[in-house]
């Protein structure tokens, strides 16, 4: 809240002795949006700061290019006038909004302001957001959300006003919202504590994080939820690791430099709408590198995990990968890259995390990151290690087969060039949804390839049941059948029927994926595509 | 000093303790190899110090997030 002092007031000029000019006018416009800038009054603002938290302006700052920053509805607010009509009193809204640029592409900003009322709702103007999801929407450009506070949900405090009443809830802006997600990027920083609609407003984006330590997200906040019963915590209901675990959010930024630096990099990747295509980068690392350390990656032994981060660090141009989703789905590692400068989206089976084996999790992560890459016509390029959906009867309850399907119908209904490198396993159907097998199959296989409906390790038991049940050493007949299959399980076998199109040398592969990425980016067409993206 | 708790990443069975009671680990040292889909995926540790308690056995089912191993750092 802004008290204005006496002498700033603007005492309405008699007509006889106004200028020839609105410099009354335009002088009035600048006491207003200065009084704009000081948010909820300097005590509100020094809370902010004792929490270790930025303001909404020096957020946006901190977001955009120097000083591109063209804000929209930077006087609307609440006003109190005196009895002569003097403004007396101006406290913004709690919602800035504009437009900015980020490496000299432009983009809308929306950054909620905890220091009014708390970034609640009968502090805000709804249509600012309304018209940032338009704005966003109609010019075709990236919106970014800095989430802090409920920012247009509910309070029964509004039931308490003069004239107050109910009213059956609908959700603002929420068509523009959902259109967005298949229009424009949208990346959402949950930086303080979001609840409701805010939460809501904070997971439907491309790309979504929590502040460690400060941003936390609940359907409903601790003070309610502890009302229920179990006195919980806001760390362990909603904290940010809660959520990057369960999938909520894709990623947890240390700091909020790192937030806005994580929104920068990922915007990066991205055209700017659908009606766009990724932006190449100067290519930095040859195309025709080669690595001798990939021809040792992976261990002969089958049954030891090796460092599929290292394997994908070493594929992309260097520095470039930047991982989505490290948290949760952990089976599959999932992130944006480049080769020889082009953006790629990445899928990489992590061995580490039951053997790269899919998860619920791990399906529901693929096929978010499918529909990302899908909208925004990134070239995909799959590096498969998958023994299979997850087996048991913990899988078995968490209903496994039908997100695992689900992703696979995102990889059967995905149009974007896609190119798979088999690096160990493939089997079951998982392993066979590396990619759509009904069309041009780009894929290579590395020497350590192993592949089939069932491995054999656990199919002998199924497959020669009757048998081993007849015979008097059970042990010894598994043992002789085991010997006699792995003695054709070579990939060698299966190249000569051209079962896998081309068995390379791992070292070999960077160059392989750079062709892969050329001879993609004429290929990727502009516009919506037929299957949207969904929170 | 302080104690830190490392957690099962994975659910499965313990193929193999790789640290003993007092043994001095240092980051990304495995401490409990767990047998999960047929691979032998180790526990790293993620900080350096000492092993105070192991609380699975050889052979044991292990859920994800169960506790396996107390270190003091």
């Amino acid at each position: 809240m802004s008290s204005l002092k006496p002498e700033d007031v603007a005492k309405p000029a008699p007509a006889e002795t106004a200028p020839d000019d609105w410099s009354p006018e335009i002088a009035e416009l600048r006491r207003r949006q200065t009084a704009a800038l000081e948010m909820g009054g300097a005590d509100k603002v020094a809370i902010q700061r004792d929490k270790g938290k930025g303001t909404v302006r020096e957020r946006i700052a901190g977001l955009l290019d120097d000083g591109s920053f063209h804000e929209i509805g930077s006087i609307a607010g609440s006003a109190q006038y005196g009895s002569n009509g003097e403004l007396t009193d101006f406290t913004p809204a709690n919602c800035v909004i504009g437009r900015g640029r980020i490496d000299g592409r432009t983009v809308v900003v929306a950054g909620d302001d905890f220091t009014v009322r708390g970034g609640a709702a009968d502090a805000a103007i709804p249509e600012k957001q309304v018209q940032a999801e338009l704005m966003a929407n109609e010019l075709r450009l990236p919106l970014i959300r800095l989430i802090d506070g409920t920012g247009g949900g509910g309070s029964v405090k509004t039931l308490d006003a003069p004239g107050g009443f109910t009213y059956v809830p609908a959700n603002p802006a929420w068509n523009w919202v959902t259109a967005n997600m298949t229009t424009v990027p949208v990346v959402c920083l949950g930086l303080g504590p979001v609840a409701g609609l805010g939460a809501a407003r904070l997971v439907s984006g491309h790309y979504t994080l929590l502040l460690r330590d400060q941003g936390f997200m609940f359907a409903a906040g601790p003070a309610i939820v502890s009302a229920l019963g179990r006195p919980v915590t806001k760390e362990e209901l909603g904290g940010a690791m809660v959520h990057a675990r369960s999938g909520a959010v894709d990623d947890v930024a240390e700091d909020e430099a790192d937030a806005l630096g994580k929104a920068r990099r990922f915007l990066s990747y991205l055209p700017s709408s659908v009606d766009g295509l990724p932006p190449r980068a100067e290519p930095t690392d040859p195309a025709d590198r080669t690595d001798p350390w990939l021809d040792g990656a992976v261990p002969r032994n089958r049954r030891k995990v090796y460092d599929m981060r290292r394997i994908v660090r070493s594929l992309m141009d260097e520095g470039s990968f930047f991982e989505i989703g490290k948290y949760w789905g952990r089976a599959s590692i999932t992130g944006l890259a480049r080769l020889d400068g082009w953006p790629v989206a990445v899928i990489a089976s992590d061995p580490m995390v039951y053997g790269g084996g899919w998860t619920a999790d791990t399906a529901d992560k693929l096929n978010r990151f499918i529909e990302l890459a899908e909208t925004f016509h990134l070239p995909v390029v799959h590096l498969v290690d998958i023994p299979g959906a997850l087996i048991g009867i913990e899988a078995e309850k968490a209903g496994t087969i039908r997100h695992a399907a689900r992703a696979l119908a995102s990889v059967y209904q995905a149009t974007v060039p896609w190119c798979s490198i088999v690096v160990r396993k493939a089997f079951g159907v998982a392993g066979a949804a590396m990619s759509n097998h009904t069309r041009f199959r780009y894929r290579y296989a590395w020497p350590s390839g192993d592949w089939g409906s069932l491995p054999i390790e656990g199919g002998i038991e199924a497959a020669y049941k009757s048998q081993l049940e007849a015979s008097d050493d059970p042990v010894a007949l598994r043992a002789e059948i085991e010997g006699r299959l792995n003695a054709v399980r070579s990939p060698f076998r299966t190249a000569e029927r051209f079962g896998v199109e081309e068995i390379i040398a791992p070292s070999e592969t960077r160059p392989i994926l750079c062709e892969f990425a050329n001879l993609a980016a004429p290929l990727r067409k502009p516009g919506r595509v037929g299957f949207g993206f969904r929170p | 000093m302080t104690t830190r708790r490392v957690t099962a990443e994975v659910a499965g069975t313990v193929w193999k303790l790789a640290v003993a009671v007092g043994d001095q680990v240092a980051v990304d040292d495995p401490l409990i190899v767990i047998e999960c889909m047929k691979m032998e995926i180790p526990a790293a540790s993620p900080w350096a110090g000492k092993v105070a308690a192991i609380h699975v056995a050889e052979g044991g089912l292990i859920e994800e997030g169960q506790l396996l191993v107390e270190l003091e750092t």
